[in-house]
C-alpha cells in the first residue's frame, strides 16, 4: 500500500520578478514504511514538496493522497509530523514540555490514538536526565533531538524532515543518522527526508528521489532496497562509496538539465 | 553586589558635587538648597509628603494597570482582526501625537477634578507604548513556529495562548518598564492642571512660594515612587522570563 501518492502537482509562486514554477508535474509514489530521501540542487522545490504533503502549501494543480485521504485530512487526523531545519522549540518550555506540546494542542484528544510516552522518547533520543533543561541550555544537535522526539510523540504515520541535520557538524550528523535509522526500524514510520548531503542520502535512503530545478521536477528515483538488505550500511565499505558516487552522477545530471 | 554599589557611588558623587557647588558659589537657599537642607525638609515635612504621595501613587498605579490592560486587550484584537487594526491603529498613532499636557485639561473638563481624570491621564500615557510593543510581540513569532502549529492543526486560540502570548512577554516587560515611570509623569501632569492634593500640587505650590527645600523633597519623593514601580517590574521580569532566544 502506498503511504503518499502524488501526481501531476504544480506549484507556482508570484514574486516581484515574475512567477516562479517551484514544482512542475511532480509524481511520486512512496510505499508505507519507506525511508525516502529527497535530494536536488538548491531552490529546486524540495521544501515546497514537503510543505505540499503536509498541507502547508496548496498545490495549483494535481493530487496529493496521504493514506486513504487527502493531505488536509491526514493533517487534521494528526498522521503527519514535520521536523524543520531549525529545531523550532518553544524557548520557554523545557525539553519534556516541548515534547508534550503536540499532545496539548489541536484536536489530539478527539483523534483518539494512543501516544508515546514523552519521557521514554526523551530517553530514546539520548537526552535522559535533561528533561527540565530549557532549549537555550542545549547544543544544536540536542535541540534537534528534542524536535525529533516531539515529532514522534503522536506516533505519526508520515514523518517529514526538511534538512533536519543541515546545521550540524559531520560527526554529530553521522551519530544522529545512526539514531534516525534505528528510530525508523523501530517505528516503521514512512519518512520523507530532505538533505543536501550525498552521504546522508546514501546512508539513510531506501529510495532516493533526485529533483531538478527550474522548474522543480522529479529527475530520477533510485531504489536502494537491493543494495542495503539490512537497512544500514557500513560507511567505509566500497558499496557505500559506489552508492554515493552513483547519487552524485544523478545529481550532476539533474543539475545539467537545469542549465539547458 | 557591585552592580548595586557602583550606581550608588555614582549618585553619591553627584550629590557631593551639588553640595560643593552650592557652598562654593554661595547659592541662596530659595534658588537651590544643598542636599542637607533638602534632607532636613524631608524629615520635617514627612507627614505632608506622605499625605501628597498617596493620591499620586493611586493615580499612577491605577493608570498603569488600566492603561496597560486596555492596550494588551486592544493589541490582541488587532492581531486577530487585521481589518480592525488597519482602521484603528492609525487613529491611535494620531492620538499619540497629541502632547499629554494638552490633553490633560480636556480630560479634567470631562471627568472633573477627582481621581478619575488623573487615572485617565496616567492610563493614556501608558497605553501607547504597550499597544505598540504588544503588537510587535504578538507578531514576533517565526514562520516555522506558525507552520509547526498548523501541522498540529492548532486553533487560533491555541496559537495565541501557546505561542503568541509567551513570545510577547519580553516585549510586555519592555513596555512595562516604560510605563512604570511614565505613569507617575502622567499623574503629576494631571495634578499640575488641577487637583487638591498630590505631589504635583505640592511641586507647583512650593515653586510659587519659594519653599525650595520642600520642592526638592517633593521631587525626590516622586522620583522614589517611579523608582519603586520600575524596580517591581524588573524584579517580576527576572522571575517570570527565565528563557532566552538563542
Ligand atoms: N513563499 C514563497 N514565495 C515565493 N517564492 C518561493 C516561496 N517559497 C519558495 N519559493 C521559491 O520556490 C523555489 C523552490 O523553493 P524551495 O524552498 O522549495 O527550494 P529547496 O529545494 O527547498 O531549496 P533549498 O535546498 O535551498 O532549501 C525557489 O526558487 C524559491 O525561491
Ligand atoms: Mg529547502
Amino acid at each position: 500500500m502506498s503511504a503518499i501518492r502524488v501526481s501531476g502537482v504544480d506549484v507556482a509562486f508570484t514574486t516581484a520578478s515574475g512567477p516562479i514554477q517551484a514544482l512542475s508535474d511532480i509524481a511520486i509514489d512512496i510505499a508505507e514504511g519507506q525511508f525516502c530521501v529527497l535530494i536536488g540542487p538548491s531552490g529546486c522545490g524540495k521544501s515546497t514538496f514537503l510543505r505540499v504533503i503536509a498541507d502547508l502549501q496548496a498545490p495549483d494543480r494535481g493530487e496529493v493522497q496521504v493514506f486513504s485521504g487527502n493531505a488536509a485530512e491526514a493533517r487534521r487526523a494528526r498522521r503527519i509530523s514535520f521536523v524543520f531545519q531549525e529545531a523550532t522549540l518553544l524557548p520557554w518550555r523545557s525539553v519534556i514540555d516541548n515534547v508534550r506540546l503536540p499532545l496539548q494542542v489541536g484536536n489530539w484528544k478527539s483523534v483518539g490514538r494512543p501516544h508515546r510516552d514523552p519521557n521514554e522518547l526523551v530517553q530514546l533520543v539520548g537526552l535522559g536526565g535533561r528533561e527540565s533543561a530549557l532549549p537555550h541550555q542545549l547544543s544544536g544537535g540536542q535541540r534537534q533531538r528534542v524536535a525529533i522526539a516531539r515529532a514522534l510523540v503522536t506516533r505519526p504515520d508520515v514523518l517529514l524532515m526538511d534538512e533536519p541535520f543541515g546545521a550540524l557538524d559531520e560527526i554529530t550528523r553521522e551519530r544522529l543518522n545512526d539514531e534516525m535509522l534505528k528510530i525508523w526500524q523501530e517505528t516503521g514510520t514512512t519518512i520523507v527526508f530532505v538533505t543536501h548531503s550525498l552521504s546522508e542520502a546514501a546512508f539513510l535512503g531506501q529510495s532516493v528521489a533526485v529533483m531538478a530545478a527550474h522548474p522543480g521536477r522529479m529527475s530520477k528515483i533510485v531504489n536502494l532496497d537491493g543494495e542495503k538488505p539490512a537497512g544500514a550500511i557500513d560507511r567505509s565499505s566500497s558499496r557505500f562509496f559506489d552508492i554515493t558516487s552513483d547519487l552524485r552522477r544523478h545529481l550532476e545530471t539533474a543539475e545539467g538539465m537545469a542549465m539547458t | 553586589m557591585m552592580t548595586i554599589l557602583r550606581p550608588i557611588l555614582g549618585l553619591s558623587s553627584l550629590v557631593l558635587a551639588w553640595a560643593l557647588a552650592v557652598w562654593l558659589f554661595n547659592v541662596p537657599n530659595y534658588i537651590s538648597p544643598g542636599p542637607l537642607g533638602v534632607a532636613k525638609a524631608f524629615s520635617n515635612n514627612f507627614g505632608a509628603l506622605v499625605k501628597n504621595l498617596v493620591p499620586t501613587m493611586e493615580a499612577a498605579v491605577g493608570g498603569f494597570l488600566i492603561g496597560n490592560f486596555a492596550a494588551i486587550c486592544i493589541a490582541t484584537v488587532f492581531v486577530h482582526w487585521t481589518r480592525v487594526r488597519e482602521i484603528y491603529l492609525p487613529v491611535a498613532v494620531f492620538f499619540n501625537t497629541i502632547p499629554i499636557i494638552a490633553l490633560a485639561p480636556v480630560l479634567i473638563l470631562i471627568f472633573g477634578l477627582g481621581i478619575t481624570s488623573k487615572i485617565m491621564v496616567s492610563a493614556i500615557v501608558c497605553f501607547f507604548p504597550m499597544l505598540v510593543n504588544m503588537i510587535r510581540g504578538f507578531e514576533s513569532v517565526s514562520s516555522s513556529e506558525l507552520e509547526l502549529m498548523r501541522v498540529m492543526s492548532a486553533s487560533r486560540r491555541e496559537v495565541f495562548f501557546k505561542l503568541r502570548l509567551p513570545r510577547s512577554v519580553p516585549f510586555l516587560f519592555a513596555a512595562l518598564r516604560i510605563s512604570a515611570t511614565a505613569s507617575v509623569i502622567g499623574a503629576i501632569v494631571a495634578e499640575w492642571i488641577g487637583a487638591e492634593l498630590g505631589l504635583g500640587v505640592l511641586i507647583i505650590q512650593t515653586t510659587f512660594d519659594y519653599r525650595t527645600e520642600l520642592l526638592y523633597a517633593a521631587i525626590a519623593t516622586s522620583s522614589l515612587l517611579a523608582l519603586c514601580m520600575f524596580t517591581i517590574v524588573v524584579v517580576a521580569e527576572t522571575f517570570i522570563v527565565r528563557w532566552r532566544t538563542s
